[in-house]
């Protein structure tokens, strides 16, 4: 028995021992790490004249929680030290590790929270933000600058209070994108060079395309060529549901089509708008072009299947495929990477698939109660927006990541922009998560440059391969967004899609429920024989019957027409 | 003598034969995910993209791993999961083994109404925002304590399952031991200290592994209590973030369509996930065979002679 | 037992007596009872005492600076009601019944086997090498798991269609997780995958508590390996096995996971994948609505207990080891 006690007290020892000989090597790095990083030096003279043209503010912290879109600054990061050093600003940042919802939910229960929050309308229900309108006007010019325009927009509907700061959507100049981002029906450039780049604007034209290269070529790199493939995983659901609203010539307002005359919304959700699409990629899985694991497969899957090379085609927005792309061009497969082009049902119908960037009041930052001084605050977010901080932020530092030209235009060399692609690199030098919330600048600086590398003509022009430039010459076009209608103005209640439903509401629950549906039948009126796609139509229809739809139609409504009387009063 | 064993000698064979085969079947199917795991945290996320990945990289890289430690939060996070792993576990351990012993005496005048408070907790919970401010009005938010008190997934002081299987345990152990020890007049302190925990070994090995692997994965306590303090930060948390901000900065149109498009990203969240695996895998893996002994030893341990 | 009950009726009216036995009782169990109060008074604070809680099922909660719980509405039964009266409900209710049914029996039948058989291997490093390797998919993260069943079962280029067709057993790709009548069984089998190793530890465990002088006894009987797996290693672990079933019948509305049914459903299973926790994440906590989440748990918590009730009740008639 002696013997069993020792030999438990032995194994606990050696538990014990092994996690300290494991953690002393591991925490060896650790300190040296910390031990290369200068320690607090005094900021007093450098910053003194560093900072010059800045409002000076006295040392200061500031907390604020968001959820990480970026990498995470490291405790040396540079930017931070440079905010620390001329600002005098301290950033003592939580970012969003499980679920939102569960977290903002305690916070807003203890009534914890830091002086800087990550927009949410859970937060303006609860009077967890304070309004900012009166600090903008005092201490804010750039933001009052910046937000000039839009300023109504940014209103609470419910009480007329401006709570957030979007980070997006406020352009200075010209709405010129050089890259197309949103949603297409994208095509192999393979498939357009083999045909000598054809027009395309229906379907029809599009499947046949699709149809004849999988004829010619039913095999690509030695795998099944695969015709057309989507998505409906978790919340990328826009694969399966948004094609219809497009090919009728209406712009993204998520799961309704609005009148831009009345300003009223209807659904296309199983209706006669939707069902030719299903329809036509019914009689595409007949033909076995349609992916048939499309709508069962998960996101890493899809992006497989992509980055393969054998998917002739899909209906996606640009952004989420990204990570296939960017691994296609690293294969050197630059003739499998996709066009996008926005179809219509009907060739009369304006496409309307490239919108201008709407305000989006779910997104960027918030003043909480708590934030003993929001005066210093928002003087920080002042700053962050002035032209010297935006460039620092989004462009970088000159001679480092960028290099000025004898025009004036900033542009990069290949190994500055190599550097950007190191995760590591961008832990110690960038700081994407807080400039991800913070409101930008969008367009073009006074001095001719655009907003960031990723907009700058030049920079479009010298990442294109050699067959984007055989491409696009054939169409006569300079940027990808050429193959889409130029936008008009917003319609001023646009975009129906971040209409707040209230957090369990009725209209939120018919939200969900006709979403559920979705999900169930389109996979299977898709794959279902074509002669039994009318049946398992009919039976979706006679399912989104049964939907408290009218509950969820009245919100939206009810929205778009209080947007339309408040956002165009002024 | 001689009949038997030749009759046995055939059967034995034949059984470990295809045993030891089943064994190799097993080993297989159940390593094939662990070392797809490492190959992948090994590959360079972007080529990972493209698939086929099984067993090996076929583009080596440390970026991954590069992507974790470059922060430097993790190695005091490191010993902050040490830390609470240990305290934890010893704690919850020995309190939890004590309080077995007694509602496995049948003459204990409380031992129905104790249990059934325990076993009930393994079939409710309050709730978050409750718990939360329980936990609040005990002054023990972005404290140390509540990694050792909060009965979330690392199991606080007490767990009523591995209460029950020690319970249980004991009841397996041959009743003679504890009434020789009662005549001898010990008390029930000496009875449990140096009779019955002894002879727990095998038991208190496995509810050691299972409290030391929840006190060790769990994030989630950092996440509602602890979060706004990064020296409590624990390893599991620091992963959890590089890992949501990694799915997030590849889930965020507008960041994707401005900020990032033009840096391809080499290191996606399925290649961090991959490596963070194996980072919070490994002290498992160096630790667990000091306690395997105790229980798949088998035979010579569960000796109860002498 | 029951005499014992008759005995406290008698001796009831005679109460001074009684609590006198009482005290006197509990001054000679104080080591006992200094042995597991304490722990007790943890439990009640930090287990039960944010049970008042559950008053949000009965509300319309919405969190709110600073306002207590006693400021919300009040909806009634509404949150019961919305989830009772669901159309889909029973569906809801079958799909989590039939995957813990599926995942426990796959589950318990699995592990208990390889324990066994573990324990025939002689040789010590090869069965710690093996048990080492079979609880490796514990550690791995459900992502990851079900990311991997997902490949292995896709149509374009998954393992399982393209043995299957190399085997003549089907003829074209069969689109497994698209079909809600495959659902379950996957289920079952990946939770298998993941989890079986680290489910024999338990029973490892208690297979080393076997007295090694029964085995001894049964050899010189000369009985065979199958007769002493049966008289004497499953009879050793019977108690355990007994008490882990009990335990987990009570959690047969979990569902047999949460992640799995998360990760590996879409839509064109939904009639077969979606549990009752899953519901309530879709139409309570994604929309806001924390109350349905408390008032699906409130409904969880009473039919295990009923369930645990008639476990137990069970096993004290076949006269095996029980809860309480």
């Amino acid at each position: 028995m002696g013997v069993r006690t020792r030999k438990a007290a032995s194994g606990l020892f050696m538990l014990i021992l092994t996690f300290s000989i494991v953690a002393a090597g591991c925490s060896n790095n650790g300190n040296n790490e910390g031990g290369s990083s200068p320690a607090s030096q005094s900021p007093g003279a450098s910053s003194a004249e560093a900072n010059s043209s800045d409002t000076k503010v006295e040392p200061f912290t500031i907390s604020l929680f968001t959820a990480a879109t970026g990498p995470i600054p490291t405790d040396d990061n540079k930017i931070y030290k440079e905010i620390k050093e001329q600002l005098g600003v301290t950033l003592k940042e939580e970012y969003l590790v499980g679920d939102i919802e569960q977290k903002l939910g305690v916070m807003i229960a203890g009534g914890d929270y830091p002086d800087m929050i990550t927009a949410n309308t859970k937060l303006t229900a609860a009077k967890a933000v304070i309004p900012l309108e009166d600090l903008i006007e005092q201490n804010a010019p750039n933001l009052k600058k910046h937000f000039g325009k839009v300023w109504e927009q940014l209103k609470d509907p419910a009480d007329g209070h401006i709570y957030w700061l979007p980070n997006y959507g406020v352009y200075q100049g010209d709405f010129k994108p050089t890259d197309y981002m949103g949603p297409a029906f994208y095509i192999q450039k393979a498939i357009l060079k083999e045909n000598g780049y054809p027009k395309i604007q229906t379907l029809d034209e599009y499947f046949k395309l699709i149809e004849d290269y999988a004829a010619k070529y039913p095999e690509i790199d030695g795998q099944p060529t695969i015709g057309f493939s989507s998505l409906a995983f978790d919340w990328r659901d826009w694969g399966l549901r948004n094609a219809p609203q497009h090919l009728a010539g209406h712009p993204n307002d998520g799961g309704v089509l609005v009148d831009p005359n009345t300003n009223v919304a209807t659904l296309y959700s199983a209706t006669d708008t939707a069902k030719p699409y299903y329809n036509k990629l019914s009689e595409i899985n007949a033909k076995g072009l349609m992916d048939k694991e499309a709508f069962a497969q998960n996101y890493d899957q899809y992006l497989a299947k992509l980055s393969s090379g054998r998917v002739l085609g899909m209906f996606d927005q640009r952004w989420n495929f990204g990570q296939a792309h960017d691994s296609l061009v690293s294969q050197g497969k630059f003739e499998r990477t996709y066009v996008g082009f926005p179809l219509v049902y009907d060739v009369n119908t304006k496409d309307y698939y490239l919108d201008r960037p709407p305000i989006n009041l779910g997104n960027g930052f918030g003043i909480t109660v708590n934030a003993e001084d929001p005066v210093k605050i928002i003087k920080f977010i002042d700053t962050m927006l002035s032209e010297k901080w935006q460039k620092r932020l989004n462009w970088g530092e000159e001679g480092v990541d960028y290099l000025v030209g004898d025009n004036g235009l900033y542009y990069r060399t290949p190994e500055m922009r190599t550097q950007q692609e190191d995760v590591t690199w961008k832990q110690k030098y960038k700081a994407e998560s807080l400039w991800g919330y913070l409101p930008k600048l969008e367009g073009n600086y006074p001095d001719g440059n655009a907003d960031g590398p990723g907009n700058q003509p030049d920079e479009f022009f010298a990442n294109l391969k050699d067959i984007d430039k055989e491409l696009l010459t054939a169409y006569g076009f300079k940027t990808w967004t050429d193959f889409f209608s130029t936008p008009p103005e917003n319609r001023v209640s646009y975009p129906a899609w971040n209409i707040d439903l209230i957090e369990g509401s009725p209209a939120k629950v018919a939200n969900q429920k006709m979403k559920d549906l979705d999900f169930k039948y389109l996979p299977k009126a898709i794959l279902s024989q074509p002669d039994k796609f009318e049946e398992v139509w009919a039976e979706y229809v006679a399912q989104m019957g049964k939907v408290d739809t009218q509950a969820y139609l009245d919100r939206v409504n009810e929205q778009l027409k209080w947007r339309a009387d408040a956002w165009t009063s002024k | 003598m001689q009949t038997t064993i030749r009759k046995f000698k055939t059967e034995p064979f034949l059984f470990h034969t295809l045993n030891f085969l089943f064994m190799i079947f097993v080993a297989i199917v159940t390593l094939y995910p662990f070392l797809n795991t490492l190959a992948i945290s090994f590959n360079s996320g972007l080529d990972t993209t493209r698939g086929g990945i099984y067993v090996w990289p076929r583009e080596w890289t440390l970026k991954n791993y590069e992507a974790v430690f470059a922060s430097g939060k993790v190695y005091h996070a490191f010993w902050v999961s040490v830390a609470r792993t240990v305290i934890g576990t010893v704690v919850s351990v020995f309190l939890t083994a004590m309080l077995a012993y007694t509602i496995s005496r049948k003459e204990y005048m409380f031992r129905k109404p104790v249990t059934l408070i325990f076993i009930l907790t393994m079939y409710f919970s309050a709730g978050l925002i409750p718990s939360y401010f329980l936990i609040k009005d005990l002054n023990l938010l972005n404290t140390f304590l509540v990694y050792i008190l909060f009965p979330g997934a690392g199991a606080g002081l007490i767990s009523a399952f591995n209460m029950l299987v020690v319970r249980t345990y004991i009841h397996t152990l041959p009743e003679s031991l504890n009434e020789s020890a009662k005549i001898d007049g010990a008390s029930d302190f000496r009875v449990f200290f140096s009779i019955i925990l002894p002879m727990c070994t095998p038991v208190i090995a496995t509810i050691s592994l299972f409290t030391a692997v929840g006190q060790w994965n769990t994030w989630f306590d950092t996440f509602i209590f602890a979060s706004s303090r990064q020296e409590l930060s624990t390893l599991q948390y620091e992963l959890m973030r590089l890992l949501s901000s990694s799915v997030n900065s590849n889930a965020n149109p507008s960041l994707s369509s401005t900020a990032a498009k033009d840096t391809a990203t080499m290191i996606t969240p399925l290649s961090i996930r991959a490596a963070i695996t194996m980072v919070a895998f490994v002290p498992i893996l160096v630790v667990y065979p000091f306690l395997q002994r105790h229980f798949v030893s088998g035979l010579q341990l569960g000796s109860v002679k002498e | 037992m029951p005499q014992h009950n008759i005995h406290k009726v008698e001796i009831a009216p005679r109460s001074a007596p009684r609590t006198e036995a009482f005290w006197r009782k509990m001054v000679r169990q104080r080591q006992l009872i200094i042995m597991s109060f304490p722990m007790v008074a943890y439990v009640l604070l930090f287990a039960y005492g944010p049970l008042w809680g559950w008053l949000m099922a009965f509300q319309d909660f919405k969190p709110m600076t600073g306002a207590s719980i006693f400021e919300q509405k009040w909806v009634g039964l509404d949150q019961f009601k919305f989830l009772f009266m669901d159309e889909g409900f029973i569906r809801v209710l079958r799909n989590t019944i039939a995957m813990s049914f599926i995942s426990l029996i796959l589950g318990f039948v699995t592990a208990i086997g390889l324990a066994l058989l573990l324990n025939e291997i002689k040789k010590t490093g090869f069965k710690r090498l093996i048990q080492t390797i079979s609880y490796l998919p514990h550690f791995l993260s459900w992502v990851i798991v079900t990311g991997l069943v997902s490949m292995a079962l896709s149509t374009e280029g998954g393992i399982v269609n393209i043995v299957l067709m190399k085997l003549h057993i089907i003829n074209e790709p069969i689109l497994w997780l698209g079909e809600g009548k495959y659902f379950w069984g996957i289920v079952g089998l990946t939770n298998v995958w993941k989890e079986v190793g680290w489910n024999t530890i338990i029973y490892l465990a208690a297979i080393a508590s076997v007295d090694p002088s029964l085995y001894e006894a049964a050899e010189v009987d000369g009985a065979g390996r199958y007769r002493k797996i049966w008289n004497i290693t499953l009879p050793g672990i019977r108690p355990i096995i007994v008490i882990l079933l009990i335990m987990n019948v009570g959690w047969i509305l979990n569902g047999g996971g949460f992640d799995i049914q998360y990760f590996l459903g879409n839509g064109q299973v939904l009639d077969w994948s979606e549990t009752i926790d899953i519901f309530v994440l879709k139409y309570g906590l994604k929309l806001g609505n924390y109350s349905l989440g408390v008032a699906a748990g409130i409904f969880k918590t009473v039919v295990s207990i009923i369930l645990l009730y008639c476990a137990n009740l069970i096993a004290k008639r076949l006269g095996e080891e029980r809860l309480i």
